[in-house]
């Protein structure tokens, strides 16, 4: 579209290319109104009426008018529509390449056939609009027949956020017009949500609420892995999106047949299946006394307190021993990440200085004391060269030893355990190292939100207003590569476009939407390939098999 | 729909259905032990009247039958013993009888939520004995060989029929699992072996699955033979309280319009049928004489001489803080409906004790609303049951302090009740050693009855007092302590020294 685009000027496009960090102070910038309705009238245009009065701030990654040229070129509204419409019809496979019906025909063909059976048009959206900055207004039970409809809109109100709903008996816009209590949920994608501020306690990067840094995410990669198996594997999803959440999170949409239609009572029981609850070790305050001591009273009268993963549920509880399968496979999969990225030095240093093991030590069980002031004092000794790896075998086979009589690994010989020990203390002992490893990285769920059908999620695609990052698809492959401060910004994103254009002009071959123009294409065109296609065909498999065996009951083929 | 069952039953002239043949297959024959059935289908065969009352009072004596068994905490063995007997002797003298009876008695139980509570109660124990004994036979009696194939093809059959979707998991695939399975919490080692395992959609376990109590692989759930059990009786109780709300919501249609002559009144009387408790009496049944007899002017006086000690905490709870939590509310406010005070009355009783402590359009803004709610002048206008026994009980324990509702004798420990009973002066050491050792044993509604005895001596010999209901229900207790001093008013206070013994004999029956 339209012609090379220089008017953002030099200064400007160099603040473009800095990485901003996610910082709360990130300017929701106030509007020129003469703008903001100029751009209303001509919704279309090209992003030359964006370019904002250069004098602002110098960091902006958002502001209402980058994010009117997002809306207007850039969201994609196929993708949005084909995945939430279940309709096999609205993408073509093509010699295994993937085409989205373009615009101008996907326009004609979607408007003139909504058929009742499709659930987009029972859909319910709200999105958050700014009419005047710092002012929020939302708005619920938004509803489209088609993909035109829900673009104009979009587009038209340029919301700072949208979220996506259930799927209802009626359409959700004449909420007003129907009788109270008629409006009911049928159906909708089993979600979850993983925040990071969920995981403040274990975060030792100096990072807390909503700043995130690149050692803090890995917690999410983990998470991701973790919860992606398990609905995987136990209960044999297929259709698991992942999206990054534009700040400190993630969600995931699982989108199977039967995962829309699971009752809310079986979407809690999934959540409460991925739930996992332990004690934590005592509050840090009551550490720093013990720090500088020499370590025999390690254990006084320290009152373990209990926090929860996830909810407030299950407070205070064990792990039970054996752990069950679904824990055993999370535990695998953690263990590796724990001893990578959370006990090292550049990780959160769980083993890596004096005071950090001194405090992990002390949440042994009363019972390990003997083991706990052993290796104290050998890591304590100038000798000792262990790296924090190293420490966590030797830990650990203490451990095992101390409980089961076996030999231990280095020198001194092994500290024994009271042959009376009682078999409760035995399992404590047993499950700490595992317990550790699900303390510091086991998911933490907003079990809340996956709970009922009629919860919103925000919905992928969407610009996060704080940091200016696009909700992009998270690809199954990458959960552990996956870094939230590569996610372009809309400032990049309008400037990638711009240079696009710049260079070729608008009649590449291959490239149908502006998004492709973009880095978007690489996550955009993955979730199309991996997720959108196998979901359709699927869709398009059911609806055959439907049609024959209606076929065969009437014995018309 | 499930009214019309019965009702419609008459009317059909074949008795050929779908029913018949499934329950004839599973049945095998009228020697089959297991008579377990969902009660899914609606019979259409046809029954007299004699038969329609008979087979109806059969199972009533069944279930009132598993009350009181539940009631006395008998041993397992035993209660399974008794209730094989009852069984025997009540609903197997005819084919048809189990499946009519249940149907007849769905739909004469299903018109308030007292009876409804009831009948699901036992319905649910009387399931899943059926099942259980289905099942029994099974891992747990192996000493005699193989010989118990027969009891899981049974188990089998039931589950199939009933759109359990499970597969037996085959030896060779138990073997493969054996790691994970045994991994599950609560399972045991020892007994792994000879434990049948079965796969179920994972939406059919989900209490288990989230526990984590059971293994999950690909959509299914691994679930042993005896967690199978607690499954099905799970959607048994569901479903079967689902169909008593809808009916419910028919009875009256039905009842009123097609049937009042000739089966209405047999529905609507059955519970009351055969003297004694168990049927859930409706609250108004309770009602003292005369409307307005309980006033905002005497409910001091009566709360002291005349109420059961759960709503005279409520009173004391009222009277010394001025207002009652919403549990409360409700509780005492259905009482004090059900013991005939007006709703004028009400509102002036509370809005005296409650504008203590606030202003008058404080009590109007919060409160008055709710007392015209529960005289069915607001909101839907649903006329509400005061609470029996049964619902106290099993209701929400009162948080300490600041709420007063729930059972005195369930819900407060021993050191407490037994100084509430001494502050309040009830009866004499031998009585509150009596109403404790009840206490303990878990038999709260029998302490309540040894709390009326004591404090009404010789009620049992008045006439004109009907302790029906007393330790069942708090307007029960109520009503026969007013009309015990009414009696007792006219007969001048007279000589009545004796007969303590006879009460205890009939207030205990009366539980």
């Amino acid at each position: 579209m339209g012609a090379p685009d220089d008017e953002y000027d030099n200064d400007e496009e160099c603040e473009f290319a800095e990485e901003v960090s996610s910082t709360p102070s990130a300017v929701v910038k106030s509007c020129n109104n003469d703008a903001y309705c100029a751009r209303r009238d001509a919704p279309m245009s090209s992003s030359k009426s964006s370019s904002v009065d250069p004098s602002s701030s110098s960091s902006v990654v958002f502001s209402p008018e980058l994010l009117g040229v997002y809306y207007s070129r850039l969201f994609p509204y196929d993708l949005l529509y084909s995945w939430l419409s279940y309709d096999p019809s609205s993408i073509v496979v093509n010699n295994g390449k993937v085409v989205t019906p373009s615009k101008a025909s996907s326009s004609s063909s979607s408007s003139s056939s909504p058929s009742s059976s499709l659930t987009f048009p029972r859909r319910e959206f709200s999105m958050t609009i700014e009419p005047s900055p710092g002012q929020e207004v939302y708005i619920r039970y938004q509803s489209f027949t088609s993909r035109d409809e829900l673009c104009s809109a979009v587009t038209r109100r340029r919301p700072t956020k949208i979220d996506i709903g259930a799927v209802f008996n009626h359409p959700p816009k004449d909420n007003k017009s129907l009788p109270s209590g008629r409006l009911q949920t049928v159906e909708r994608e089993l979600v979850f949500d993983i925040d990071l501020t969920d995981y403040d306690a274990v975060r030792n990067c100096g990072c807390g609420g909503a700043d995130i840094c690149k050692k803090c995410w890995t917690y999410m990669g983990m998470a991701m892995e973790v919860i992606d198996a398990g609905l995987r594997l136990d209960f044999g999803f297929v259709h698991v999106a992942w999206f990054y959440s534009g700040r400190r999170g993630v969600h995931c949409w699982v989108c199977d047949d039967g995962a829309r239609k699971l009752s809310n009572e079986a979407r809690s029981a999934v959540a409460s299946y991925f739930e996992v609850g332990y004690t934590s070790r005592p509050a840090s305050a009551s550490i720093s006394r013990y720090l500088g001591m020499h370590c025999v009273p390690l254990f006084p009268s320290f009152r373990a307190h209990h926090v929860n993963l996830g909810s407030d549920k299950n407070k205070g509880m064990h792990l039970s021993s054996p752990l069950h399968p679904a824990l055993s496979r999370a535990h695998e999969i953690l263990e590796p990440h724990f001893v990578d990225r959370v006990l090292p030095e550049d990780g959160h240093g769980l083993l890596a200085t004096r005071a950090s093991w001194t405090k992990l030590l002390l949440t042994l069980p009363k019972a390990a004391h003997p083991v706990a002031s052993k290796l104290e004092e050998r890591w304590r000794s100038t000798k000792d060269r262990s790296t924090p790896r190293e420490k966590w075998i030797e830990l650990k086979s203490e451990l095992a030893s101390f409980v089961g009589g076996g030999p231990a690994r280095g020198g001194g010989g092994p500290a024994k355990a009271p042959k009376n020990m009682s078999s409760i203390d035995r399992t404590r002992i047993e499950m700490w190292p595992v317990e550790t490893v699900f303390q510091q990285t086991y998911p933490r769920l907003d079990i809340n939100v996956s709970k009922m059908q009629n919860h919103l999620l925000k919905s992928p695609f969407c610009v996060h207003p704080k940091t200016g990052r696009v909700c992009v698809p998270i690809d199954s492959n990458d959960f552990a590569t996956f870094d939230p401060f590569a996610v372009p910004t809309l400032a990049r994103l309008i400037r990638e476009l711009d240079e696009y254009e710049a260079k070729s002009g608008d009649g590449d071959a291959g490239v149908v939407h502006d998004w492709q123009k973009t880095s978007l294409r690489g996550p955009f065109e993955c979730f199309q390939k991996k997720f959108l296609v196998p979901l359709l065909n699927d869709e398009r498999r059911a609806l055959k098999e439907e049609r024959e065996r209606r076929a065969a009951v009437i014995g018309d083929f | 729909m499930n009214v019309a069952g019965p009702v419609r039953s008459r009317q059909s002239s074949h008795t050929t259905s779908s029913y018949d043949a499934k329950n004839k297959r599973a049945d095998g024959g009228s020697s089959s032990s297991s008579g377990v059935d969902m009660y899914l289908d609606v019979p259409s065969f046809e029954l007299s009247l004699d038969e329609f009352e008979e087979f109806a009072l059969a199972r009533l004596k069944v279930l009132r039958k598993i009350e009181e068994m539940k009631a006395r905490n008998l041993l397992p063995d035993l209660y399974r013993s008794q209730l094989d007997a009852a069984i025997k002797s009540n609903l197997r003298s005819n084919d048809r009888i189990d499946v009519a009876s249940h149907f007849i008695l769905r739909a004469a139980y299903c018109r308030n939520e007292d009876l409804r509570r009831w009948f699901l109660t036992q319905e649910c124990h009387l399931f899943r004995h059926r099942l259980e004994s289905l099942s029994s036979r099974g891992p747990g009696n192996r000493g005699s060989g193989n010989g118990n194939g027969n009891n899981h093809d049974e188990l089998r059959d039931f589950l199939i029929r009933n759109d359990f979707d499970l597969d037996r998991v085959s030896a060779i695939e138990k073997e493969r699992l054996r790691d994970k399975l045994l991994c599950v919490p609560g399972t045991n080692p020892v007994e792994f072996n000879v434990t049948e395992y079965y796969r179920v959609p994972f939406v059919q376990a989900l209490e288990l699955v989230g526990r984590r109590e059971c293994h999950v692989s690909d959509g299914n759930a691994y679930v042993p033979l005896a967690r199978i059990v607690s499954i099905v009786a799970a959607k048994f109780r569901s479903s079967l309280s689902r169909s008593l709300a809808s009916a419910g919501v028919m009875f009256r249609q039905v009842v009123s319009r097609d049937e009042k002559t000739r089966i209405g009144p047999l529905l609507t009387s059955m519970n009351s049928q055969y003297t004694g408790p168990g049927g859930g009496g409706t609250g108004t049944a309770y009602g003292i004489d005369g409307e307005g007899t309980l006033t905002a002017a005497n409910v001091d006086d009566m709360a002291a001489r005349s109420m059961p000690l759960c709503m005279k905490q409520l009173h004391r709870g009222l009277q010394r803080d001025h207002k009652l939590k919403h549990q409360g509310r409700l509780q005492y406010g259905l009482f004090l409906k059900g013991a005939g005070m007006t709703l004028e009355e009400h509102t002036l009783y509370f809005q005296r004790e409650f504008t203590r402590i606030m202003t008058g359009e404080q009590f109007n803004k919060q409160y008055a609303y709710s007392i015209r709610h529960t005289h069915g002048k607001e909101g839907k206008r649903a006329s509400y049951t005061p609470y029996n026994c049964t619902r106290i009980i099993l209701g929400n324990p009162p948080q300490s302090g600041a709420e007063h509702h729930g059972c005195p004798f369930r819900h407060y420990d021993d050191a407490s009740l037994s100084a509430l009973l001494g502050q309040l002066k009830i009866g004499n050491t031998v009585d509150r050693d009596a109403i404790m050792a009840h206490k303990r044993d878990g038999n709260f509604q029998l302490a309540c009855s040894r709390h009326f005895e004591a404090v009404h001596p010789g009620a049992i010999a008045l006439e004109g007092v009907s302790l029906d209901g007393v330790g069942n229900h708090p307007n029960a207790w109520f009503s026969a302590s007013v009309s015990y001093y009414n009696a007792k008013s006219k007969k001048g206070g007279g000589a009545m020294t004796d007969g303590g013994g006879m009460t205890v004999v009939k207030a205990e029956e009366g539980v």
